[in-house]
């Protein structure tokens, strides 16, 4: 092994490479050194032995020269023996034999100064060998087919049948050690017994059994150092869900999800501890099954209207094949992400196949889901009213009004219910899974496959299907020194909705509801004059088909005890081609009867990613305590490409998905872009006696984003933790305590999430063009020296267990630092931009505090209760930011508050004499104005969240229900005076009617008059249409029966009821406070499916 | 395992995105310097033709125009006189002229530093962003004052420059404009189209730059040798002026393909085809017409809304923007300003016959009689009000020429209410001056 450092400044990382290299050295010479400590004392009967991994020869060696006693052995009788490791001091010999044939199929007898060494026969020969059968069963009876029943000490065992009984060779004297995955283990004297039955407990989900994926290591939840939050299958498997981001909303501290909106395929946003960034992106890194997945969608807005170019690539995963959900928050947990860890880490884990006989798992299940809240809209009447009561505030009279809803052209009693008809549609999920499983313990395989259909709540034959394919296969050689994982992933989705889904939402709430019926009665569309038809608009469709392939390969091999070389290596590849189509018949045919004004904008674009990292693992117990050292390298390359294409005039409709047949076309863009990535990093973890724990990790990286001496920059952290409920004092004195771990970190991590190529001088080619000569156009102020955001972070916290564990707490401090902020630093327009990308010395400061509890409220046989909570309050302020006030930024951000403000009107209620809003002056210049008077700041961030999980189970039945909460303001668009369009009920009961009225909204107005629309116009930023958002929702409600398996012979079943986004209490006027502005907002789903294992 | 930084520095090496060029090869290829002037083309085009650019708020400003629309927020300000130095579309005007600047600029240092592209090519296209450099400035020293004048693309100093006095600003101008000229042909590139820039397109700017820093011989001989090139013929149909090949046009921009300029969509009004920005011409601006003007019959129309009132509006273009095929572009330097340059020129100079010569060649094209003015300001107040009703919503020129001619404050102080003395000027935008402690405000702001 040849390690070559030659870029010095990588010597300057302080607790880097350099120092964890010695450490690997030393330590390498201290296990030589120490393999055969030998005792002064010669010919003793007693022996001083400190050995790791020495073969058993070796050690008789030792204890001849010792002891002066000889052995005796055969050679095929010592050549199968297991490589020794123990450390005694001054022991006497027989204990020393007994030691170092621990668990050896080796047995010994010393006659005078002579040791014999004879191979074991099956258990002892002296005891009578009998048959013992029996049943080994869980709490509830239910048969635990594929046990394992093994004798203790020795290989020899056997495997429980389907229904549960065993049948096993032993004598009297034997140790039975019965276990199961998922339960705890049995040990059993067989004594003089011939059946023996067992019931296995199922393992609870207690902290200390808890594996956490950190990303290059796996660390148990009681020895992790870093803030690390976990979702595993089981919660996942709960939630009627297609998107596995929305299984994590609530359930995490200092996590926090929001929807972009209700369609099948639309995005989250995911936000860990706070934004951190101003100008660069705020998305944590996702990592799935060791592979980097990008979370940028691969549309735009152009071509996507629907999504607003926001199509989520996670929705291409299947929820039902994670295993668990990690995700990493603090500097010591992101730290070996370096440049990439600023916003934390996501890691994704599939399910994997399972030791055992062939299992299958087959489910289905079938959702309905609706808008859950609709507005109340005026009626026909009402409406009709309250427009002419518009019309007379703006002095039309009524001879005059021309529009037809209240002039009487349309019918005063004709009413449509808009909303019901456009998006009131019951969408239908239909799920359908199978998975097989087998293995023994070298090999085990799992190949799942799903199918699933989803219409859509939005009016119209609206379908997206996803099918998908997981495979994976695990070997292990029987030496143990050689394992490879295989991991691939297809997963082929395609779906239809509505262009104008957004228009079509405001359709269904500002529509006159006297307007016309959307169809004639032959059927065909109607475009009667002054009526736009919503159900036309409808007719434009976008479509999307996605084809993603995730692969991953992880081999490693033990080239030496404790030495382990291992592998990861990844590709991805995601094609997507969606397209816009725009038939003629969605316009007015009396100016657009022809088919040429058709047309469609198509993107094709493909993302293809590989990575490679090599790493080195090493392991080694140095006197009490346990040395872990990993030292990896990453390799990743990216390419995305893009092609924008759009088509005009077609001879038919049917033609509208070939752009061959438009008879004019353009390419409005074409784009290829790479993005490379290398790194180095390290880990350095000491666990001494698992109580003192510390943990470092560092990595230099560089990224193809930054210029070419800015390309590299180093990061690491430093965590430790102490398990004081080891220390005896408190074992003593404060028995109560069954677990109490303090821990914290410090480090820094770092954003790259800028776009690519932006240190380049280039000229971009633009779409447009003058007189047939396309332009290209200076991209930007190009400086090559900027470089990346750094956010560093520290965290303290505290983990209690008590009484037994039965109640456990975790409070969690943070605090973020990012510097360094990749923003556009404010330029005079005299230099042809207004930004350039540098580093901007502006601060952005996140902290908060977290707070988990889980309590076991019930444990008995029949009937167990857990519940866990959490609750985060998170605080965001921008600390610095030079030059504020001459940016870009001078109305969106004050230095002092957080980044989610805004600056609004002040409204200062409707004036009792005109009937119209007033705002305050700041400036006291007689005029309201943007720039001066828009002054008052409202604070949009939440205030605190949480969740709350129930679980219940009793007999054969389990409840889950799942509470989610958020204190915030936000967008409160519901009650506010239209100028134009249908109205909440609300305006009718709060507006202001005549002179003297003191009212909480202005009076109506269609607009004419020019003081009222303005005031309007200014309400919506004001601090007025903002409101109190805050809510509990019952996010989630389980409900599930296993048939017993005395009623399904070697068949587990079992049904289960789900509904999500059932309920929300709040105050809030809109339907959803999670989606403000959105009327396509919460959709609520009740889900049926029943799953069978045999 | 070996782990080599300096191997990695490589594997970090990307290829250019393929959407975009690197700078330097730009202007080493004749074709990719033309698709870099084609974007200040563009640009103006895209500026030019839309309703955010400064004809319509100046419209809106001096009282040519008045608003309907649904966006009153939009143009509040302008319509009020009460443009404030944080007003972000008066930031947009200053800011878009200097990144075309820069544009220009990084053509002209392109083409000095161009090693492979032919000394013809090379003339042609630097004399192009020259002439771009000088137009911008124009407008920005006209709707600002004093301003910094920019002729290089270092950020470091372009973001520490000061104001520079006007009239040092066009000596500026004149020497670019005079490079231009020399380095430009005298042929249009089409027969037909006149949108590209030549030397006539650099002159007829140049006679203007004169006229405006009040050298009024070179004006006079810098207009005489465009009324007397042959290339550029008044258009004697008033209709015919704004079309794509008018004879009177010296410079035009061409529309996107198959389009019309899009000053139809802004200005034009008729029942079948309703503008979604209502800018109609003011009464002030219709009743400025003297009674047998032809352009009051040709170059407005009128309509009779449903309550009985009649509304103005400009139909100097008449087309709307998608009927095709194209026939009329943006018109932006005609041959009609000229004699009118000269006529102020000749005045100033004290050949009143002449300038009354010049003065009535546009007065008799649109039917007009012979003026009566005959003393020099009797003359110029003749000069200013042609100029009025002849270039009415073409890109300020009425404005400008208020201002210049020291009418402004008397004219727009008796038709806009919230009119102040130091309007003449707007303000810089606040930001600048935040941004670079080396600007000052105009006063009043």
């Amino acid at each position: 092994m040849k390690f070559k450092l030659q870029n010095p400044s990588f010597f300057k990382t302080g607790w880097g490479l350099k120092q964890a290299m010695r450490i690997l050295k030393i330590s390498l010479v201290l296990v030589l050194a120490t393999c055969f400590q030998v005792s002064a004392k010669s010919y003793a009967q007693m022996v001083s032995i400190n050995a790791f991994g020495v073969s058993l020869e070796k050690i008789c060696m030792e204890i001849h020269q010792q002891t002066g006693y000889n052995f005796f052995y055969k050679d095929d009788c010592i050549s199968a023996a297991k490589k020794v490791t123990v450390n005694l001091q001054n022991a006497p010999l027989t204990d020393a034999l007994d030691a170092c044939l621990k668990g050896q199929p080796i047995s010994y007898k010393i006659t005078g100064k002579t040791i014999v060494l004879t191979t074991k026969k099956a258990d002892n020969d002296q005891q009578p060998v009998k048959l013992i059968k029996g049943k080994i069963s869980d709490s509830k009876g239910n048969p635990l087919s594929g046990a394992n029943v093994l004798i203790k000490g020795t290989i020899r065992g056997t495997i429980a049948d389907s229904e549960g009984n065993y049948i096993i060779e032993v004598s009297e004297k034997a140790i039975l050690v019965f276990s199961f995955m998922g339960y705890q283990k049995k040990e059993v004297a067989v004594g003089i017994r011939n059946e023996i039955n067992v019931t296995l407990q199922e393992e609870i989900a207690e902290l200390k059994e808890l594996t956490f994926n950190a990303g290059y290591y796996n660390v148990k939840e009681r020895e992790k150092t870093g803030s690390i939050e976990k979702v595993d299958s089981k919660t996942i498997a709960q939630q009627p869900i297609s998107n596995p981001i929305e299984a994590l909303t609530g359930r995490m501290p200092g996590v926090q999800i929001t929807p972009s909106q209700g369609l099948a395929g639309a995005g989250f946003t995911v936000r860990v501890r706070g934004q951190n960034s101003i100008a660069a992106g705020n998305e944590p890194l996702y990592i799935i099954d060791g592979v980097p997945y990008d979370s940028k969608s691969m549309t735009t807005s152009s071509v996507s209207q629907t999504f607003r170019g926001d199509l989520s690539p996670f929705s291409l995963i299947n929820p039902s094949d994670i295993e668990s959900i990690e995700v990493l928050k603090d500097a010591d947990a992101t730290a070996i992400y370096g440049s990439r860890g600023a916003n934390g880490v996501l890691l994704i884990t599939t399910k994997k196949g399972k030791e055992g006989k062939a299992r299958f798992n087959i489910s289905y299940n079938t959702s309905a889901a609706k808008i859950t809240k609709f507005h109340t809209l005026l009626t026909t009447e009402q409406y009709i009213e309250s427009r002419k009561e518009a019309y007379a505030n703006d002095g039309v009279a009524e001879a005059n009004i021309k529009e037809r809803a209240v002039n009487g052209t349309w019918p005063a009693d004709r009413y449509t219910d808009w909303q019901k008809l456009l998006l009131g549609n019951t969408a239908r999920i239909n799920d359908f899974q199978a998975s097989v499983s087998s293995g023994n313990s070298n090999t085990q395989i799992l190949l799942s496959a799903s199918y699933r259909t989803e219409t859509s709540v939005v009016v119209g034959d609206n379908m997206d299907k996803r099918g998908s394919i997981l495979a994976k296969a695990n070997h292990t050689s029987t030496d143990e020194r050689f394992k490879i994982a295989l991991a691939r992933s297809y997963t082929m989705q395609n779906g239809a909705l509505p262009v104008y889904t957004q228009s079509l939402g405001y359709a269904a709430v500002s529509l006159q509801p006297n307007a016309p019926l959307p169809y004639k009665e032959d059927g065909s569309l109607n475009f009667e004059t002054g009526f736009t038809n919503p159900l036309a608009e409808a007719s434009c469709k976008y479509s999307h088909e996605r084809y993603s392939l995730l692969s991953n390969t992880v081999i490693s091999y033990q080239i030496i005890p404790h030495l382990e070389f291992k592998a990861n290596l990844g590709y991805t590849g995601t094609e997507l081609e969606d397209y816009s189509a725009y038939p003629d018949t969605y316009r007015y045919p009396a100016s657009y009867s022809d088919s040429k004004y058709s047309s469609v904008t198509r993107n094709n674009a493909s993302r293809r990613s590989w990575t490679v990292e090599p790493q080195i693992n090493w392991e080694q117990s140095i006197n009490k305590g346990k040395l872990i050292f990993l030292i990896g390298s990453t390799f990743e390359s990216q390419v995305n490409k893009q092609l924008l294409t759009s088509g005009y005039g077609f001879p038919s409709d049917e033609l509208l998905n070939n752009l061959s047949a438009a008879s004019t076309k353009y390419i409005n863009g074409d784009d290829k872009k790479q993005y490379k990535y290398q790194a180095l990093f390290a880990r350095l973890n000491y666990n001494w006696e698992g109580k003192y724990i510390v943990n470092i990790t560092g990595r230099r990286d560089g990224s193809s984003r930054f210029g070419s001496n800015k390309k590299y920059a180093n990061f690491g952290a430093f965590g430790a933790a102490w398990i004081f409920s080891k220390e005896p004092f408190i074992k003593e004195k404060l028995p109560f305590i069954s677990f109490g771990k303090f821990r914290g970190s410090y480090g820094s991590s770092g954003n790259d999430q800028i776009g690519d190529y932006e240190f380049m001088d280039t000229y971009t080619i633009s779409s447009k063009d003058y007189d047939g000569v396309i332009g290209f156009t200076p991209t930007r102020l190009f400086n090559p020296l900027f470089a990346w955001e750094v956010n560093k972070k520290l965290e303290f916290s505290l983990e209690m267990g008590l009484l037994n564990d039965h109640l456990q707490v975790t409070t969690t401090y943070f605090r973020n630092m990012s510097t360094n902020q990749l923003v556009g630093i404010p330029m005079p327009a005299t230099t042809g931009f207004t930004s350039l990308r540098a580093n901007l010395d502006a601060k952005v400061k996140n902290t908060g505090l977290e707070i988990q509890l889980n309590t076991v409220n019930f444990r008995k046989k029949h009937f167990n209760w857990t519940t866990s909570f959490n609750i985060t309050f998170p605080k965001n302020e921008l600390v610095e930011f030079p030059d504020l006030e001459g940016s870009t930024y001078a109305n969106t951000y004050v230095i002092g508050k957080s980044l989610n403000i805004k600056k609004l009107y002040h409204n200062l209620g409707v004036n009792p004499e005109t009937g119209i809003y007033e705002f305050e002056d700041y400036n006291n210049d007689g005029v309201i104005s943007s720039g001066n008077d828009k002054k008052f700041i409202i604070d949009f961030s939440t205030k605190f969240y949480g969740g709350l999980a129930n679980h219940l189970s009793y007999k054969n039945w389990d409840l889950d229900f799942f509470f989610q909460f958020s204190q915030k303001t936000t967008y409160n668009y519901a009650v506010q005076i239209y100028t134009s369009g249908n109205q909440s009920t609300l305006t009718l009961e709060n507006r202001w009617h005549k002179p003297g009225d003191e009212a909480y909204l202005q009076r109506y107005t269609t607009g004419k008059n020019s003081a009222a629309q303005t005031a309007a116009d200014r309400l919506y930023s004001s601090n007025e249409a903002y409101a109190d958002a805050s809510y509990v929702r019952l996010k989630n409600l389980s409900i599930a029966y296993t048939i017993p398996e005395s009623i399904l012979k070697r068949m587990k079943c079992s049904l289960y009821l789900q509904g999500q986004d059932l309920l929300t209490f709040t105050k809030y006027k809109g339907p959803d406070p999670e989606q403000p502005g959105q009327q396509i907002g919460m959709i609520k789903r009740v889900n049926f499916g029943v799953q069978f294992n045999f | 395992m070996i782990f080599s930084l300096n191997a990695c520095e490589s594997f970090l090496k990307v290829d250019p995105p393929q959407s975009q060029i690197v700078g330097e090869l730009v202007f080493q290829e004749k074709n990719l310097a033309n698709a870099a002037l084609a974007d200040i083309y563009f640009d103006f085009l895209d500026r030019i033709t839309s309703a955010s650019y400064f004809t319509t708020y100046i419209g809106l400003y001096t009282g040519e125009l008045y608003y309907t629309g649904s966006q009153f927020s939009m143009y509040e300000d302008y319509i009020n006189c009460n443009v404030l130095p944080s007003n972000s579309t008066n930031k947009g005007f200053w800011s878009k002229d200097y990144t075309a600047i820069y544009k220009a600029n990084a053509i002209i240092e392109g083409m000095d530093n161009s090693t492979t592209i032919g000394t013809a090519d090379k003339n042609w296209i630097k004399g192009e962003a020259l002439f771009f450099r000088a137009y911008l400035h124009f407008y920005l020293v006209n709707l600002f004052g004093d301003i910094p004048y920019i002729s290089t693309t270092d950020y470091t100093e372009n973001s520490k420059v000061s104001r520079m006095p006007v009239q040092e600003v066009y000596a500026h101008l004149v020497a670019d404009l005079i490079a231009a000229k020399e380095l430009l042909p005298e042929n249009y590139t089409s027969t037909v189209e006149r949108v590209h820039i030549n030397k006539w397109v650099a002159s007829a700017l140049l006679s203007r730059v004169y006229l405006y820093s009040g050298q009024w011989e070179k004006a006079q001989s810098e207009s005489t040798s465009l009324i007397t090139n042959s290339l550029f013929t008044m258009e004697t149909d008033l209709s015919k002026v704004f079309l794509k090949e008018s004879t009177s046009i010296i410079f035009s921009l061409k529309s996107q393909s198959s389009m019309n300029a899009s000053d139809g969509t802004f200005y034009i009004q008729n029942s079948s085809y309703i503008s979604s920005h209502a800018f109609l011409l003011s009464e002030y601006m219709a009743n400025a017409f003297e009674p047998s003007d032809q352009r009051r019959s040709l170059w407005i129309g009128s309509l009779t809304t449903t309550e009985g009132n009649t509304i103005y509006f400009s139909s100097k273009y008449k087309e709307i923007p998608n009927s095709t095929p194209s026939k009329e572009f943006s018109v932006l330097l005609r041959i009609e300003e000229q004699y009118l340059i000269r006529a102020e020129a000749r005045a100033h100079l004290g050949d009143i016959t002449g300038a009354r010569q010049d003065l009535n060649t546009i007065r008799n094209r649109a039917g007009l009689g012979n003026t009566n003015a005959a003393t020099l300001n009797n003359l110029l107040e003749a000069i200013l009000h042609e100029r009025q009703v002849e270039f009415f919503l073409e890109v300020a020129h009425p404005f400008f020429d208020m201002k210049r001619m020291g009418f402004a404050d008397t004219v727009l102080g008796s038709i806009k209410p919230g009119w102040d003395a130091t309007d003449v000027l707007f303000p810089i935008p606040e930001s600048e001056i935040l941004l670079n402690s080396n600007l000052t405000q105009n006063p009043g702001y």
